[in-house]
């Protein structure tokens, strides 16, 4: 039997239907006779056309098999990028938001009862600590009156002059009130002043001549102390419009902290 | 991209009210169940601030440079809630069906460019948190102390873990354990110390999920979670000016820790500290105070009551005390406190006659979810 490529490795070279079409068998000898030609014939057709649509079939499994790869790995994608997830339908979502809805209303509620709750609380913390501390002032009151009424039982040393003593008393204490107040409005007052003197300083002065503030070294920590402590002294006394008065600058104990100030 | 149509389209879904975020977190947590774990359990508040912030972006779109620092904070930020680069298309997708939901004359453009938009603050705010990770997302920190000073009020003492670091006067976010996922923000009230340890002033506030955790449910022991410092109240350290610092109720946190930061770092300068309470009990901090106060020359502590006839302290609101004690317009002013207090304050000392530039205040209220770009801060 030859075929038209025979020698060439038939291991490899897969067998077509050509092949089997033109195949030749060699003539048997006389003596051995040998297959009806005409059924070889008809088989070998057959043959052909068997390995034909075998040969078909496979090239469209492979194709399919490359398409169905290809979409395995765009689902693979997609699947990453968490894109193409089947969107919810309109009805779970719905549900959803409703029970979404009935918890936030149970969690709000149960909020609501805790903020009653703890504000009726704490409204008769606060009341029951009031009446405590009246009763206690009221206590202490009455101790002192009932004191006060021992000692002058105790001594009686002098009814006649206990109504002088109680005038000087009271003469004294509204003094001392009225020193007091007056202190208080002193204090109130000289530290108006300061404060106005220290705003007019710094406006004054940057409006002057900012460039030159700059120039002018930063106060050190050390120097600071002192001028916390002193802050407008030397102002005090000083009569000076404040307008023409950039010459002056280092003579007062503050300026150095203008150029911090006009940082902002 | 059609700006125009796109703010006309978040109109729409806006004028709904609660219904476009409740439909965006439903959509969001059936097309990722993963993601609800991230949220605590009551959406309500969360639902608010996540739409408020996109209406944010949507009305500055035009202005990137406001838009872009506070995309890239809110970036930085998310990482404390586990977010991480895949979330991102995710709430995606489901910010454009709420859209879609909402807006009936809906079209491909429109599609697009939200699509578009989206992903470019989505962008802005992944490359921020990629900056940031150098940095782990959060820091676990220690209760080493903590006291109850008053029925509703107790001082903590932190100690986080090594590498948090922060300014006085800033906020820094926490979570407990005991309200998972309910961050909210304090200040602490001490400048960084060489030990790192962070006194935080907590007032339970009625009804209040987390305060009222913190105050009767924490102790010793137990582990919260910091998220990054945010930096508001904006103490200015290189002024050297006297300064005037006027607390009401917590606000007194930020205040101290400015105390602090001047009895540690300096530069000298005359601090007057006005504490202001209801009653006398209420000053939670007293001792403490009136240490300080001894302790440094340049350091005057007041304290006033408005509520109680009985104390021996200074009578009246603490605005009017403050006023009473003026002028202070050479000072560096801080206040902080509760609403009323902190407007009653300001406007009494802009009267007076301080510079505006010279006044900061901050705004102590109950269950803030977040500062805001003002900067809140929770009781």
């Amino acid at each position: 039997m030859t075929t038209d490529d025979h020698g060439s490795g038939a291991g490899e070279r897969r067998l077509t239907p050509a092949d089997v079409q033109n195949v030749r068998f060699s003539r048997a000898p006389m003596l051995h006779p040998g297959y009806n030609d005409a059924e070889v014939d008809r088989f070998l057709v057959r043959m052909a056309g068997e390995l034909a649509r075998l040969h078909a079939e496979e090239a469209q499994l492979r194709d399919q098999v490359l398409a169905l790869q290809d979409q395995v790995v765009a689902l693979q994608e997609q699947v990453a990028g968490a894109t193409a997830v089947e969107p919810p339908s309109e009805q779970a979502v719905r549900i959803l938001a409703t029970a979404q809805q009935t918890a936030d209303s149970y969690v709000a509620e149960a909020e609501d009862f805790s903020r009653q709750m703890t504000a009726d609380a704490r409204a008769q913390y606060e009341e029951q600590v009031r009446r405590a501390r009246e009763n206690a002032g009221a206590t202490i009151q009455a101790a002192q009156e009932a004191a006060a009424r021992m000692v002058a039982g105790g001594g009686q040393p002098a009814p006649a002059g206990d109504g002088g003593e109680r005038g000087t008393t009271q003469d004294l204490e509204e003094q001392v009130a009225y020193l007091k107040a007056f202190a208080q409005a002193c204090r109130v007052q000289l530290r108006s002043y300061l404060e106005a003197l220290l705003t007019d300083v710094e406006t004054e002065w940057g409006r002057a001549d900012p460039a030159t503030l700059q120039q002018l070294p930063l106060r050190t920590p050390a120097q600071r102390p002192a001028v916390t402590a002193a802050p407008g002294t030397p102002n005090v006394a000083r009569e000076v419009p404040l307008d023409d008065s950039t010459s002056e600058q280092p003579a007062v104990g503050g300026n150095a902290e203008v150029p911090a100030r006009r940082r902002n | 991209m059609d700006i125009p149509a796109m703010r006309a389209s978040f109109a729409k879904a806006t004028a709904t009210g609660d219904e476009a975020p409740l439909y965006f977190y439903s959509h969001l947590f059936l097309s990722h169940p993963e993601t609800r774990k991230m949220f605590p359990v009551s959406m309500a508040h969360q639902r608010d601030r996540f739409f408020h912030a996109l209406g944010e972006v949507v009305a500055h779109v035009d202005d990137l440079d406001r838009v872009v620092p506070m995309l890239q904070a809110l970036g930085r930020d998310h990482r404390k809630f586990g977010i991480v680069p895949a979330h991102y298309p995710a709430a995606g997708a489901s910010l454009l069906a709420t859209l879609r939901h909402f807006d009936d004359e809906w079209n491909p453009a429109l599609e697009k460019d939200w699509s578009d938009a989206y992903g470019l603050v989505a962008k802005v705010m992944m490359e921020a948190a990629e900056a940031a990770s150098d940095q782990p997302p959060w820091w676990d920190a220690e209760v080493v102390s903590h006291e109850r000073r008053t029925i509703d009020t107790a001082i903590m003492w932190l100690r986080p873990e090594p590498g948090f670091s922060y300014q006085a006067g800033q906020s820094i976010s926490l979570e407990s354990d005991v309200r998972p996922k309910l961050w909210r923000y304090y200040s602490p009230a001490n400048a960084p110390r060489p030990d790192g340890l962070l006194e935080i002033h907590v007032r339970a506030y009625d009804g209040g999920p987390v305060s009222t955790a913190l105050v009767r449910r924490v102790g010793p022991g137990d582990v919260l979670r910091l998220g990054p410092p945010m930096g508001h109240i904006a103490f200015d350290q290189e002024s050297d000016r006297d300064l005037l610092l006027v607390a009401g109720g917590t606000g007194l946190a930020p205040l101290k820790a400015v105390v602090d930061q001047v009895a540690r770092y300096g530069p000298a300068r005359r601090v007057d500290l006005y504490v202001g309470s209801r009653t006398e009990e209420r000053i939670y901090d007293r001792a403490a105070l009136e240490e300080l106060g001894q302790e440094h020359p340049w350091l005057t502590v007041t304290f006033a009551v408005s509520h109680d006839d009985l104390s021996t302290l200074e009578q009246g609101d603490i605005g009017e005390v403050v006023a009473r004690h003026g002028p202070w317009n050479s000072r560096d002013v801080y206040v902080a406190g509760p609403p009323a207090m902190v407007e009653d304050t300001t406007t009494r000392l802009l009267k007076d006659g301080l510079r505006p530039e010279r006044l900061r205040s901050e705004v102590f209220a109950p269950s803030r979810l977040g500062p805001s770009l003002d900067g809140e801060v929770t009781q």
